[in-house]
């Protein structure tokens, strides 16, 4: 018997700052987070312009001074999204029964920047120099491992690396524990921090970043026709999932309820999409027949939409297929145009969007869409956000490597 | 304290988390004292090799239990 499954705590960080509601406001709003790179010194980059994450965004405190030398950005930014998410949750520890608590974090490339330092010392100072930290550091799977040890949840944990489709894999990969009965309750989502010298050089070596350095908060403009790349960002998102009879139980507060996933691959390219968007097409088609939705039932799609060739242009033509005569209807936009592509984060973070865009009945814009891509003829929601009542939502990721995820909101 | 031994104290209490650097002794014991595990041990002598531009081998951190006996084996290193 599956169980139904609801978000009973969210949180996040980005370069709009950290917290759902600071994020939801900015978003809201059109504000971009995009500026040029301070984090490394770009000269002789193609590109110069990142989201980046500002020094302070532990508002609350929650990570010991001293630990931030003992742990990766990726990781203080999952602390940070998931104290966030704790504390919205009311869950108190230790849980009743701590192994019926699993964790589930997704991250593309881990704690990159550690490689690269640590690598630096190896060159530089010989292997008798290495950091015992590196290890620790750098491995995806510490995050569910330190989240864990914080929140003494004991149940099934492991980290989900899947490129860009990261973070909305792992909430389905934890969707799918607490439906199934193997949790209770879930720590989920995403983070990553790979505003890094290699990882920006490395993007542009495969032309995927925009270089429009002189512009950065216009630079990301999914489904414009003048895109010309990603704009790559940092931040994490973290969602509490809970069997709805649990939460109920103890009189939580519901956000939404998840009500499908589908998981697909392209089996195609290295780094291009299917070109008839089949594994696109096929993630949202599994998402909403395990969700029961019909598409015209849907509102809006918070879409991967990175602000590529490629992606914008199939990701609109798998909608297409989909939604049939009600492609036209359903509100659609990318987040992406403000916070920039945050990888392994940016589905947990665009799920918790869909969720907020339920919530209060708002859909947020796609700015910088100024002249669309005749190939990109959807309502993609330019420049302002619209009012108007949202009970479903879908929230697309997809990934270099031809990893599709979609996952399916409702208002409870 | 000397300043080799103001800067080894600062060194542990960088490492240890836990430890407000006000509590660091020269005759506190790293382990039993200050509560240092190996993982904290391992990032010390990187630290402290990277810092005093020497290597420490594992048996001798096996003789060292004091903060007083780190500054001794540098200030022995540095004479050598």
């Amino acid at each position: 018997m599956k169980r139904r499954v609801v978000v009973t705590g969210m949180g996040m960080v980005t370069c709009l700052g950290s917290g759902v509601e600071t994020n939801w406001d900015a978003i809201t709003q059109g504000r971009s987070g995009i500026g040029r790179i301070t984090h490394f010194d770009t000269f002789g980059f193609s590109t110069h312009i990142a989201g980046e994450v500002k020094d302070g965004f532990d508002i609350y405190g929650c990570i010991p001074v001293k630990e931030f030398r003992r742990l990766d950005r990726h990781q203080q930014y999952a602390l940070v999204a998931a104290h966030e998410a704790f504390m919205a949750s009311g869950l108190q520890i230790p849980l009743a029964d701590p192994y019926r608590c699993a964790v589930v974090v997704g991250s593309g490339m881990g704690g990159l920047e550690t490689l690269e330092t640590g690598h630096d010392t190896l060159k530089t100072k010989g292997p008798k120099r290495m950091s015992p930290l590196v290890i620790p550091m750098v491995v995806v799977n510490l995050t569910p491992g330190l989240l864990s040890m914080k929140y003494q949840f004991k149940g099934p944990n492991f980290g989900v690396v899947n490129a860009c489709t990261s973070g909305a894999s792992a909430i389905g990969e934890a969707f799918r524990l607490v439906s199934n009965g193997y949790a209770d309750v879930a720590i989920t989502g995403g983070t990553e921090a790979v505003v890094s010298a290699f990882s920006v050089s490395a993007f542009n070596a495969i032309r995927a970043l925009s270089v429009r350095n002189d512009e950065p908060k216009r630079a990301s403009r999914p489904f414009d026709k003048d895109r010309d790349g990603f704009v790559l960002a940092e931040g994490a998102g973290i969602l509490i999932l809970e069997d709805l009879e649990t939460a109920a139980a103890r009189g939580a507060t519901i956000y939404s309820e998840i009500v499908g996933y589908g998981a697909t691959a392209d089996a195609y390219h290295l780094v291009m999409p299917d070109p008839e968007g089949q594994g696109a097409y096929n993630a949202m088609k599994l998402a909403l027949m395990e969700a029961n939705v019909s598409p015209k039932d849907v509102s809006y799609i918070n879409a991967h939409g990175t602000s590529t060739e490629l992606n914008d242009k199939i990701e609109s033509l798998a909608i297409k297929k989909l939604f049939g005569e009600h492609a036209g209807q359903v509100s659609i936009s990318s987040t992406k145009s403000m916070t920039g592509h945050m990888i392994g984060a940016a589905g947990a973070v665009e799920a918790i969007f869909s969720i907020m865009a339920m919530r209060t009945n708002i859909v947020p814009p796609t700015i910088n869409l100024d002249n669309p891509d005749p190939d990109c003829d959807l309502n993609y929601t330019p420049h302002k956000s619209v009012e108007k009542p949202i009970d479903c939502a879908i929230s697309n990721s997809f990934a270099f490597g031809g990893q599709n995820a979609a996952l399916v909101f409702k208002k409870v | 304290m000397d300043e080799i031994e103001k800067k080894v104290v600062d060194l542990i209490a960088e490492v240890l988390v836990d430890v407000n650097k006000d509590n660091i002794q020269l005759d506190s014991k790293i382990v039993e004292d200050l509560g240092a595990e190996s993982l904290d041990i391992y990032d010390m002598i990187a630290l402290l090799e990277d810092e005093f531009g020497m290597e420490i081998s594992d048996e001798e951190v096996e003789k060292i239990q004091t903060v007083q006996d780190v500054a001794d084996f540098i200030k022995a290193q540095k004479q050598a």
